[in-house]
């Protein structure tokens, strides 16, 4: 009955005419630039925040959920039409949706992806408002040791999987830690690392590294199909809905997604595209039309966006209750809480209810926009899409060089942008991912000041960390991960490689 | 069986990188350099007691581990699995020039024909879109920008500043 009342307090808070106005300001520009192929929801954050620095923290925060959720949407949007997905999380969707769509069917799959993520975002709503006040009551017995070990899993874990291996991907997380401790040192006042440099003084923002590692390096990235150019499918409307049959068959498959996609999406690390890419796995065993799976088929897409969306809101628990953001959007959201001088953590529920709930009840709001945005309103994205990327691009740098600037009104941001930007491109095509950068560099300040904490409660003994149960366990499945990511990812390059050889040797023949 | 492995992988390494044989050396290399740059600055801001850790501390052990990592990526990346993807250079300097362009420009010459220059740059390696287009792209950008940015949003930019 408690979450029932908090939630309605939530619904009361984002119903105020303000606050229903940036949700719907968020969602809308999160599927303006997640239908955008190429450009992700992180680089749609990264460029909405500097706005958000006008708002108070309530509407800013609904705003940025908003536009995190509305660009995984208008990812799977894009994903149909064009195979090109918007998001990494849609490259699932684009398994069956792509292929309705070559059946003259894309109606029908933009409309099961808008009731399955509709269906998931409930299903992930759901479980935060049951899940968090417990968590959050948990993680209020929590020592600094426990903490440390928290930020340590969740880097841990979340740089553990990414693509370039495991090695690099912790290397990265390390470099981000490394890099937060630019500027002054909060607990003693030292400057570090600023190189005399006065604008460096109060660290770099997480707004220029974002935008440089997101933004800058994925417009790069995306240029070149903006030359190839590519032209949207077209939506034949007089078959949007799906037939009753179908209808049917979307039931289980949106609640075994948004189960699926709930549960991954909360745990550290893991995020919409393991969580889709699992619930579409898992569905492929179990749908009563698996025979089908891969020749275009309604459950097939509404799988993976169920499990994308209610991951997307899922994400929210570790990052609220605990304070540690399990994927980079969450870490930038993080971010943004702190530069309003909010902790997030266990004390959030209790100390700042109708921030909590006001965004747990905009999820259910903004769900039922997304709703309406892309059903009826189809159209708009579709002729969207139909913009040459071209007009596009150069317009999203002028928007990421306002952004930055606008922070302090100063270019020397600008230019820190521009060496963020260059790196992480050239890092990127090395096969280092800047999201685990992001997470270190966010959670480093954090990281230190709990280790600082626990060695002074333990008088210098480092063996605290073992001897308090909470994170001697948590200790203990970092060290699993690492072990076990590091075993694997040997294992695929051997395989990578042996292949690859293969592949040449075929090649090589077939040439003679 | 070894030497003929190793002259294969001249095309393997084109296959995936577009000509470039090497990989993430070069990263860890950088990485590296970058790891000692923090455990120096670390050890001279001061490492601090076990029980009052100091400023360096935490700036010298993180540089430490990256270094150590960095010594296993430049090991692991010698078989190297080349790069993720081609690389667009073109695109790259494009734009970086148009980052610069804007930093350049906007508060000499104000945000209207600052962002309009950098649209030019930074649309500059699409070549399907002629000059003029390009011209027109920036004068829509530019007229949005101080429409949405300084009458509607307020934000303290200058449109144009007289020389």
């Amino acid at each position: 009955m408690d979450i029932l009342a908090s939630f309605g307090n939530g619904l009361l808070v984002v119903l105020q005419p303000e606050n229903l106005m940036y949700c719907f300001i968020g969602v809308f520009l999160g599927t303006f630039i997640g239908v955008l192929p190429g450009i992700g929801s992180m680089a749609a954050i990264a460029m909405i925040l500097p706005i958000t620095f006008y708002l108070d923290p309530t509407p800013a925060l609904v705003m940025i959920a908003g536009v995190f959720y509305g660009a995984e949407y208008g990812g799977s949007t894009a994903s149909i039409l064009l195979n090109v997905p918007g998001t990494p999380a849609a490259s699932i969707t684009a398994i069956e949706g792509h292929q309705l769509a070559k059946k003259g069917r894309a109606g029908v799959a933009l409309f099961s992806t808008a009731t399955a993520s509709f269906g998931g975002g409930i299903i992930g709503m759901i479980v935060i408002a049951l899940l968090s006040p417990s968590l959050a009551n948990l993680a209020l017995s929590f020592a600094p040791a426990d903490y440390f070990a928290v930020i340590l899993l969740g880097l841990i874990a979340a740089s553990a999987v990414s693509n370039g291996g495991a090695l690099k991907g912790i290397a990265m997380v390390v470099t981000g830690l490394m890099l937060g401790t630019i500027g002054i040192d909060l607990t003693t006042g030292v400057t570090r690392f600023t190189m005399g440099i006065p604008e460096l003084r109060d660290g770099v923002h997480i707004v220029i590294v974002a935008m440089g590692l997101f933004g800058v390096g994925e417009v790069i990235a995306s240029i070149r199909g903006a030359r190839s150019g590519q032209a949207a499918q077209t939506v034949d409307y007089t078959d949007f809905y799906p037939s009753k049959k179908e209808w049917k068959s979307l039931f289980a498959p949106i609640l075994r997604g948004g189960a699926i996609g709930s549960f991954v999406g909360a745990l550290p690390g893991t995020g919409q595209t393991i969580a889709a890419a699992l619930a579409y796995a898992a569905e492929k065993r179990v749908s009563p039309q698996r025979k089908d799976f891969g020749t275009g088929v309604v459950p097939g897409v509404a799988v993976p966006e169920a499990a994308n969306n209610s991951a997307t809101q899922t994400a929210f628990i570790p990052t609220l209750t605990l304070g540690v953001p399990g994927s980079p959007p969450m870490a930038i959201v993080i971010g943004a809480l702190m530069i309003y001088g909010i902790t997030p953590g266990p004390r959030l529920l209790t100390e700042q209810p109708d921030m909590f709930w006001g965004l747990v009840a905009s999820f259910l709001v903004g769900n039922i926009m997304l709703l309406i945005l892309n059903v009826p309103l189809i159209g708009i994205w579709v002729r969207l899409l139909r913009i040459p990327y071209k007009y596009m691009y150069p317009t999203i740098i002028v928007l990421i060089c306002m952004g930055v600037y606008s922070l302090n009104n100063n270019v020397f941001d600008v230019w820190l942008t521009l060496i963020i930007g260059v790196v992480g491109y050239v890092m990127r095509l090395f096969r280092f991912e800047p999201a685990p950068l992001l997470l270190g560099f966010v959670l480093g300040p954090m990281m230190e000041e709990q280790l600082r904490r626990t060695m002074l409660l333990s008088r210098g003994d480092p063996m605290v960390f073992l001897e308090r149960p909470i994170s001697a366990t948590l200790l203990a499945m970092t060290a699993l991960i690492i072990v076990f990511a590091l075993y694997s990812s040997a294992k695929t390059r051997r395989r990578t490689l042996a292949s690859t050889l293969a592949s040449n040797r075929k090649e090589q023949s077939n040439e003679q | 069986m070894k030497n003929g492995r190793e002259a294969g992988s001249a095309p393997s390494d084109e296959h995936h990188a577009g000509g470039l044989g090497w990989g993430g050396e070069i990263g860890g290399i950088i990485l590296f350099a970058l790891s000692v740059v923090f455990m120096v600055g670390g050890w001279q801001l001061g490492l601090g007691a076990p029980t009052r850790l100091g400023t360096g501390a935490f700036p010298f052990v993180t540089g430490a581990v990256l270094a150590v990592l960095s010594v296993f990526i430049c090991i692991a990346e010698r078989k190297g699995d080349g790069l993720a993807e081609t690389p667009d250079w073109i695109g790259l300097v494009a734009i970086a020039a148009a980052l610069v362009v804007f930093a350049i420009s906007v508060e000499r010459i104000g945000l209207v024909p600052g962002v309009f220059v950098t649209v030019i740059v930074a649309s500059l390696p699409d070549r399907s879109l002629s000059f003029v287009g390009k011209a027109l792209l920036g004068i829509i950008v530019a007229l949005a920008c101080w429409g949405i940015f300084i009458e509607v949003l307020n934000l303290p930019f200058k449109p144009f500043v007289v020389i």
